[in-house]
């Protein structure tokens, strides 16, 4: 007999239906997607105490132990609290009951590639700015799908999320201690945007307004002569999604904010989720969100109260490209038109 | 050493100490600069002018080496008009400058170069050098990579006082007289200054005696291995303390054609188009022969000039600063045993 089980609330902690009748999958959050190896010891008990043996990397980095029977789900609530107290209440400063389980699905694990702890190419330390961003998204019941890159290599595909967080630098120029040499030249050519050139005077001139902010030529100088500042930009890459319908790429959205700039921005995300689904909170992804109160109305709505620091810059519009898998699919009778009014 | 004193002073008389100094000397040490790194988040060590105790970073070794200070990477020796030139200005006042034992030693080699190669001496390094007077700093611990005592840069005479630097203290050993009158009230010590006396990384320096030698060894297939992973940056070339290769160049003010300056930047055999001549004639094109050529200058070519033995003190930068993890010393080793090779080869065909 099949046991009875209430699926979706068993998927708002995290508990995804299998289709093997009465068993799920346990999905562990690693926002940043970096912990300490002795959790490994912690999953893998999961895996083998009460799921079915096999263990499962999340395609968002989580954790995933497939199989675990329904009425073994309190056993393992129990089993991760030190886990879910470790993560995300110490780690990342979330205020939440830890008691039984994950309280919430929907702002998805924060992925993060890993950065600058171990990337040369890294500009940022990717899980520091996950964990700061875990605590304003989680929990709530609002979806959301960010990831973090620590450059803009995007390894961490910030193109194909709700918001893509991309760690810039801004390189400083000390023309002292530029030998000419054109190695920073050469490597933006190849590696990024061709804003660099040697000049006459055997120095560097740059095109400043098209630097991608990837920190190559810093990393290429033998010198010096380039430095990254002793602070750190982010970009925002928004609306980006896959799916069955109109899968799109993000198109940059913000671009060189500071942290308190960009966290400002976040805190506003759960209250234009609120306001777009007038309060109640259902299962519905965050690009759809942006798409139904419009571009607009959510640049409004994340502006709100934020003062951002002089550097940054707004788009002030954003044309997607959709690859639309039925063709005209936004076109339909006024009746089903989900625009926020 | 004979004559010298000791004293041990507490952090407020050091920063008035640094005071007085600076009413002659311009001082220059090593700096900290944050996320000066290649990488994020790391910092880097250059020579700065410095004005009280704690601005000096004498933790860590500096990434660029104490050249700079007397050679800058970029420098102006004259402007011209038409038919006139002006030199750029000297130093305002006397340097002093701050430098481990490997450090001090290399400026024996920079001498060499800039004074004593044919008899001819360079104006724009002797009025810097002739006014700069040198701090020994101690090594308390060494650094991934040194290896001063394996070509006996570890001990130096060349310095005017020395410091054994503590968190709010130092112990400051003086030897030169000029520098006496700064001490008169300060509390006498009985500490020594110590040099270092063996490093973990030893090195098997080559010695190459003859020229036939260097020529065989040109030849060797130790080279090649360079050509994939050599990437011909000048990392280490331009964090070396005892590279002394720059480049001149007439710079032409846009508005006027006729106006200008003469400019010496910093420039390496390790850097494309070091050796272009007129017509772009190359004479080291692949990356191994840069690289080749650079060890062999080390090892012989400077030596077979001046017979003072190697042209390096062993500092360890060009190692650390090489992105491409290539280890000088290894290559020396290589070059060792490249050598031993030869030898035996070559008795056997003289027999
Ligand atoms: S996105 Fe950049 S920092 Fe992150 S792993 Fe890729 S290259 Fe490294
Ligand atoms: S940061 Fe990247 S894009 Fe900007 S100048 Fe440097 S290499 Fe080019
Ligand atoms: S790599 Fe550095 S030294 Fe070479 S041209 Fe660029 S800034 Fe100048
Ligand atoms: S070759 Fe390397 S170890 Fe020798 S002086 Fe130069 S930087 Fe120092
Ligand atoms: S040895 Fe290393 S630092 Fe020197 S030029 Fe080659 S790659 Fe650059």
């Amino acid at each position: 007999m099949v046991e009875d089980c209430n699926i979706k609330q068993m998927q708002n902690n995290c508990y995804r239906q299998s289709k093997v009748p009465d068993e799920f999958m346990l999905q562990l959050r690693v926002p940043g997607a970096l912990i300490d190896a002795k959790w490994l010891d912690v999953i893998q008990h999961i895996c083998q105490t009460w799921g079915n043996g096999s263990f499962h990397l999340g395609t968002r980095q989580t954790l995933n132990a497939p199989g675990i029977k329904a009425q073994n789900i309190p056993s393992v609530n129990d089993y991760i609290e030190p886990y879910l107290k470790a993560v995300e209440c110490d780690l990342c400063n979330v205020q939440m009951e830890t008691r039984n389980g994950y309280p919430y699905i929907a702002p998805r694990n924060i992925m993060a590639c890993i950065g600058s702890v171990h990337c040369i190419n890294a500009n940022i330390n990717t899980q520091n700015i996950s964990h700061k961003l875990e605590k304003e998204i989680y929990p709530n019941p609002y979806h959301i799908k960010i990831s973090v890159s620590g450059c803009p290599n995007d390894c961490a595909k910030a193109h194909f999320q709700d918001l893509g967080i991309v760690g810039c630098t801004r390189p400083i120029y000390d023309m002292d201690r530029c030998i000419g040499c054109g190695a920073c030249v050469r490597k933006c050519e190849k590696a990024a945007t061709r804003v660099l050139s040697l000049n006459d005077k055997h120095k560097v001139s740059k095109d400043a307004c098209c630097c991608v902010g990837c920190g190559e030529c810093v990393t290429a100088c033998p010198t010096g002569a380039w430095k990254r500042p002793n602070r750190i930009f982010y970009r925002i890459i928004l609306g980006g999604r896959t799916g069955k319908q109109c899968p799109r790429m993000g198109k940059l959205f913000a671009n060189w904010l500071t942290e308190d700039s960009l966290l400002g921005m976040m805190r506003n995300w759960p209250k234009f989720s609120d306001w777009v689904l007038g309060g109640k909170p259902v299962y519905i992804h965050g690009g759809h969100l942006i798409d139904r109160a419009g571009y607009q109305r959510f640049k409004e709505f994340m502006l709100d109260g934020v003062t951002l620091n002089p550097e940054a810059i707004i788009a002030e519009s954003v044309n997607w490209a959709e690859t639309e898998y039925r063709s005209n699919i936004h076109v339909k009778p006024l009746s089903k038109h989900q625009t926020v009014k | 050493m004979e004559n010298t004193s000791t004293y041990h002073l507490q952090a407020d008389e050091l920063d008035a100490l640094f005071a007085h100094l600076e009413e002659q000397y311009l001082v220059y040490a090593p700096v900290r600069i944050p996320s000066g790194g290649r990488y994020a988040q790391t910092d880097s060590v250059l020579y700065r002018p410095v004005h009280r105790y704690e601005d000096i970073e004498y933790r860590e070794r500096s990434t660029y080496p104490m050249k700079e200070v007397l050679t800058p990477i970029t420098q102006t020796l004259f402007y011209f008009t038409e038919d006139q030139y002006q030199e750029s200005k000297p130093p305002a006042k006397d340097l002093l400058i701050f430098g481990r034992a490997c450090d001090i030693n290399a400026i024996r080699i920079q001498d060499q170069i800039y004074l004593l190669n044919g008899g001819v001496e360079d104006p724009f390094y002797k009025r810097v050098r002739d006014r700069a007077k040198f701090v020994l700093m101690e090594c308390a611990q060494q650094f991934e990579g040194c290896f001063c005592c394996s070509v006996g840069a570890n001990v130096t005479d060349m310095h005017a006082m020395a410091f054994s630097f503590g968190e709010r203290d130092a112990q400051i050993e003086v030897s030169d007289e000029a520098f006496r009158d700064y001490f008169s009230q300060a509390k006498p010590s009985d500490y020594s200054i110590r040099f270092p006396e063996e490093n973990e990384l030893k090195v098997n320096y080559p010695v190459i005696d003859r020229m036939d030698m260097a020529n065989r060894l040109k030849d060797h297939p130790m080279w090649r291995e360079f050509d994939d992973r050599c990437i011909a940056c000048g990392s280490c070339t331009v964090a070396c303390s005892t590279c002394t290769c720059f480049e001149s160049t007439d710079i032409v003010y846009t508005q006027n054609a006729h106006i200008g300056e003469r400019r010496r930047t910093c420039s390496s055999c390790m850097v494309g188009g070091f050796d272009q001549m007129a017509g772009g004639q190359c004479f080291r094109n692949k990356t191994s022969e840069k690289y080749r050529y650079k060890i062999l200058h080390k090892v012989y070519g400077h030596d077979a000039r001046f017979h003072t033995g190697p042209m390096c003190v062993g500092c360890g930068r060009c190692s650390a600063r090489c992105p491409e993890l290539i280890s000088y010393p290894a290559t020396l080793n290589k070059l060792s045993r490249a050598i031993e090779e030869i030898q035996p080869e070559e008795v056997a065909h003289h027999a």
